[in-house]
């Protein structure tokens, strides 16, 4: 069983500006009253390409995700390790991100990726925002029966984690807008 | 002290807590460097040396997490093909 969704979203800010704030997505304090399962972001490793462009990085995202009681049970514990990959083209301006978590995999495996490319429509103005996520749940037979529950809800969170992933977004394309316009212009 | 307490009490200290402020000195340092130079093209070499190395140090001291301190010793990033570059190893 995989289930996997696919989700589009057009911010109206340039790719810059956009690919900085996923940067500050997580660490930005204010933002983390509304993502208050992210615990802790750590950069692990991370390389540059001086040659063409390119960013490599490596981040740890430590999820609190407590669950219904049962699934505390099973998997003893309520905090979930993730790792970040990124890639940054910036010749292309292109950004492409690939998050798994890498606890409970005996139990779930999640892949999200997102890619932010300038909008065809308007590549200088505008990012087109591409998201992936599949969840799978190991069909352990004794889990069998309650594992699609268990993956729906799974499923929902995600969902309405990227929703709010959004909101904290257009925030902060908001004042790094400003913030440059006040600088730079 | 009582009226922070309600935003305070949320998470308990994760392992690479003790590195907070190094890691907020790193972050802050790239998110400036990313938007003020990288986006701009000027990519030919990255800033905030010194920031990382003190911050990788306290990381390899207290990240306990076998999986992704991995990660950490990895000379190379798990994506694509890398290319081997030097971190610019400033003096």
């Amino acid at each position: 069983m995989v289930k996997a969704y696919k989700q589009e979203y057009t911010y109206k800010h340039p790719w810059e500006i956009v690919s900085s704030a996923s940067w500050r997505k997580f660490a930005d304090p204010e933002n983390k009253r509304i993502l208050s399962h992210i615990r802790e972001v750590d950069t692990l490793n991370h390389k540059l390409d001086p040659s063409c462009g390119k960013l490599y990085t490596t981040r740890a995202i430590t999820i609190h995700a407590p669950g219904p009681w049962f699934i505390r049970k099973i998997v003893g514990q309520d905090i979930c390790h993730c790792v970040e990959s990124t890639v940054v083209d910036g010749q292309s301006r292109s950004m492409q991100l690939t998050t798994r978590n890498i606890s409970l995999q005996k139990f779930i495996e999640v892949e999200e990726k997102i890619k932010y490319d300038p909008h065809p429509d308007n590549p200088s103005g505008w990012t087109i925002c591409r998201q992936e996520t599949s969840i799978q749940i190991r069909p352990l037979s004794a889990l069998a029966s309650m594992a699609e529950k268990v993956e729906q809800r799974c499923a929902e969170r995600f969902v309405q984690n990227s929703a709010k992933g959004r909101e904290v977004m257009e925030r902060i394309c908001k004042y790094l807008e400003a913030e440059s316009s006040g600088i730079t212009l | 002290m009582g009226l922070l307490n309600k935003e305070k009490k949320a998470s308990p200290p994760s392992s690479t807590s003790p590195c907070a402020n190094l890691r907020a000195a790193y972050h802050n340092c790239f998110n400036r460097w990313y938007s003020e130079k990288f986006v701009k093209g000027q990519w030919d070499k990255e800033d905030c040396v010194s920031e990382w190395q003190k911050y990788k140090a306290c990381l390899s001291e207290h990240l306990e997490d076998k999986h992704l301190s991995r990660f950490l010793e990895a000379d190379e990033v798990p994506v694509e093909s890398t290319i081997r570059v030097d971190p610019a190893t400033a003096a």
